[in-house]
């Protein structure tokens, strides 16, 4: 059973989620929103905080996944065509990310530019995990928490004595829309709400699991607007030339000077932190694939996602640029659609099966039916029905 | 059995993992590779607006790190002035270990960013990495023998170092800092003034193999035994990017006791002693800095609250065995005249901002965070305009 614990969902939020935006975001953001892009960042939060409050709030009231809720309210074929749109927006969502991550590992971490092929092992990497399946992710986010409270920290207190928030006064220079573009263009990294509502009915609900689920993905957003805030505190105007603030941070500290850079010991964790990060919307598309297609082995939509990265990180090697600005340009209605609307639209399904129980029962009840033990005069007359062919 | 092999694949994903994040463990060809450990940037003699440019090549050797330097006579950036080294020398150029980028006092006439630039485009120079302007030419400058048997990068990081700074007697930047101000509201900032002092005289050190070019060679002193020191004491400031002003070294001096991370600094004070002027050196430790720009009555004033715990480290006049025992009780005379001396730096300090148009303590930036509303009607003329208030205490113990 691909069953998640509570526990790990909400570690899943506080711990694998925020990776997603410590890379490019924070210049990104800093581009447009300038020193109020803790404010731009917050509203963003806001509204994913919302949509994952409202989705647990519905995990509350349903054991039902999204696809029998698809299936309950517009029948199984439309269901699976759903699944399948959704899962190619995250197979598409996860393109930007992996393109930061192949920029973050090549860059920064080789003196010299290598080849593409120091990044190929990733790719081999997510379809192992997409063949695994949702329990996966929990084990993931159990790993990650005690990496992501050990090295986060680290990196942000090296960092901290050179950090001046003045600098992020005052409030609203950058105007209303400033911030609001910066919202707006920041959609691309904020398309983590739509997770929760693809884990319904895969993770077991337990009481008080809305706010639990909230407060953890609070505590997520609290480490992203932190390191935002020391990220402009060190960098200020200088932040939108500052890609890769994690990089770059914690260098500034005089305690290692004789060390050499012993910040890249927590940038590593951080940097394997975030693979599985990348993972977690492949093996969500993966997963969507198997529910539009139950009798596909996992290994087939698994090694095509893999694969068609994989493609498409040769193809846009060179052209991030043109990437992040497609995606920051033409994609918010998108993800506003996928990872807003759609968890609304959530609250609204059908949480029974529209046809009466009676007429055509589901598998599982007739599985069960056929378990329970019969009355005792249809035993009886099967009884004698065995005794008379034996007898013949 | 089962768990053996579990911690075998764990064991030998962890190498995987870190041989894919790192390449540390792969080899770096030194024969074809030039380890730049300064740059030097002047303006070109040969062509007007173009840039002399010269890289000081650390060359491995067994016995010890020699250098050499590789001057480019002309360039019109300096990216192509690096790009040359690797057409000439036929070494690529790696500049992940710069650590020192030397401005020369004719490339500090313009704006100094037409050639920093490359440095802040380029993800392989570190932002961290030091920046000084000097005296006469940065490729004369690097092509000095260094007193202390290294590189003369080397050896002018050391005067450059964050210990230094601490000592009050030279205000360090770095390419990250100088940008930030350079870029900000006040567009200003401050580069250490480095000169050479030929004083080291048969030190030595190992002079003249930094000194030896490769190519058309820096005419570095330092052949036969003499060495050179390097003095950071004086700091020019710049207005955007162009040299504004100089501050000497007394005023170095104030200037890091009332802005910067010094916290310890020595100091000579002059007092009356007997009826004669005498000379103290102080021991400074600044235990309370704060600087706040407000608006009273329309005027903008900056004021400077400063506490500090001095004790005489010497003085020029010969003194009873009891006083040289009390040497941690400092005389109050002393410790006005302290204080006089540091208001009187300061002052001068900010009447060169004044004078130059280098907002060299932020001013402008603080108004627009306190005051966002009346900053534009302030802007233009805040520098002038800004009234300074001193609360400037030295105590002694008692």
């Amino acid at each position: 059973m691909d069953k998640l614990k509570l526990r790990q969902v909400c570690f899943l939020f506080a711990a694998v989620l925020p990776l997603t935006k410590l890379f490019i975001y924070p210049s990104t953001l800093a581009y447009y929103a300038k020193n109020d892009l803790l404010l731009s960042c917050a509203l963003n939060y806001l509204l994913e905080g919302a949509v994952v409050a409202l989705v647990l709030w519905l995990a509350s009231r349903t054991r039902c996944t999204l696809f029998e809720l698809f299936k309950n309210t517009f029948g199984r074929t439309a269901a699976k065509v759903l699944y399948l749109l959704l899962a190619a927006f995250l197979l598409f969502s996860a393109l930007l990310p992996m393109l930061e991550q192949k920029n973050f590992v090549m860059q920064v971490l080789y003196e010299n530019v290598p080849s593409l092929l120091s990044f190929a092992p990733f790719f081999a990497v997510s379809c192992f995990a997409c063949t695994k399946g949702l329990k996966t992710l929990g084990r993931i986010a159990d790993a990650a928490l005690p990496v992501f409270a050990a090295a986060f920290p680290a990196l942000i207190l090296l960092a901290l004595p050179h950090a001046d928030f003045a600098t992020l006064a005052p409030a609203g220079a950058a105007g209303a829309k400033g911030i609001f573009t910066g919202s707006l263009f920041g959609l691309p990294w904020f398309c983590e709400c739509l997770y929760p509502l693809l884990l319904l009915g895969h993770f077991e609900y337990e009481k008080g699991g809305v706010w639990k689920g909230t407060l953890a993905f609070a505590a997520g957003a609290g480490a992203v607007l932190l390191l935002l805030a020391v990220f402009y505190g060190i960098f200020e105007e200088l932040a939108v030339l500052t890609q890769y603030p994690l990089a770059h941070i914690a260098k500034y500290t005089t305690v290692f000077t004789t060390l050499g850079r012993a910040d890249f010991l927590f940038l590593f964790a951080m940097a394997l932190l975030y693979i599985f990060a990348l993972c977690v919307p492949l093996q969500l598309s993966v997963h969507c694939v198997r529910q539009a297609f139950p009798r596909l082995l996992p290994v087939i939509p698994a090694a095509a996602e893999s694969l068609a990265l994989l493609v498409l990180a040769i193809v846009l090697n060179y052209s991030f640029n043109a990437v992040q600005t497609f995606a920051m340009r033409y994609t918010p209605p998108l993800i506003v659609a996928f990872c807003y609307l759609l968890p609304l639209a959530a609250l609204f399904l059908r949480r029974t099966p529209k046809e009466p129980a009676a007429k055509k029962q589901p598998p599982e009840e007739r599985r069960a039916r056929r378990k329970a033990p019969r009355p005792a005069h249809a035993r009886r007359a099967r009884k004698s029905r065995r005794a008379k062919r034996e007898g013949t | 059995m089962n768990k053996f092999w579990t911690w075998v694949f764990l064991a030998a994903a962890g190498a995987l993992v870190l041989l894919f994040f790192s390449n540390d463990f792969g080899l770096i060809d030194i024969q074809k590779t030039a380890i730049v450990a300064a740059i030097g940037i002047d303006a070109s003699a040969e062509a007007e607006g173009e840039w002399s440019v010269t890289a000081q090549i650390a060359v491995p050797d067994a016995n010890a790190e020699k250098a050499s330097n590789v001057s480019i006579p002309s360039a019109k950036t300096v990216g192509a002035g690096i790009a040359e080294v690797n057409r000439k020398t036929g070494w690529y150029p790696t500049l992940v270990h710069c650590r020192l980028i030397l401005l020369g006092d004719e490339a500090a006439e313009k704006d100094v960013f037409e050639a920093l630039g490359y440095f802040l485009r380029s993800e392989f120079v570190e932002d961290s990495c030091l920046i000084a302007v000097c005296d006469g030419r940065a490729q004369d400058l690097l092509g000095a023998s260094s007193p202390v048997g290294e590189l003369t990068a080397t050896a002018i990081a050391k005067v450059l170092s964050s210990e230094a700074q601490k000592t009050g007697l030279v205000c360090v930047t770095n390419l990250r800092d100088f940008a930030k101000g350079y870029y900000s509201r006040a567009q200003s900032g401050y580069l250490p003034y480095l000169s050479r002092l030929p004083e080291a005289e048969g030190s030595g050190g190992q002079g003249g193999q930094s000194g030896q070019s490769a190519e058309q060679g820096a005419k570095g002193g330092g052949a036969g035994g003499s060495a050179d020191v390097f003095d950071a004491s004086r700091t020019m400031l710049f207005y955007k990017g162009v040299r504004a002003a100089v501050l000497e070294p007394a005023e170095t001096l104030a200037y890091n006791l009332a802005e910067t991370s010094t916290d310890f600094a020595f100091g000579e004070v002059r007092a009356e002693e007997d009826g004669e002027e005498a000379t103290f050196g102080l021991k400074m430790k600044i235990t309370k800095k704060a600087r706040a720009l407000t608006l009273e009555g329309g005027v903008p004033v900056c004021s400077f609250r400063i506490r500090a715990n001095a004790q005489i480290a010497d003085a020029s006049a010969a003194a009873t065995l009891g006083e040289v025992a009390r040497k941690a009780i400092v005389p109050e005379k002393v410790l006005r005249a302290a204080e006089e001396e540091f208001k009187a730096r300061l002052a001068s300090v900010l009447q060169k901002c004044a004078e130059s148009g280098c907002d060299l303590f932020g001013l402008k930036q603080a108004l627009a965070r306190a005051y966002p509303k009346e900053y534009p009607a302030y802007e233009a003329t805040l520098l002038a305009d800004t009234r300074a208030a001193y609360d400037i205490r030295f105590s002694t113990l008692h």
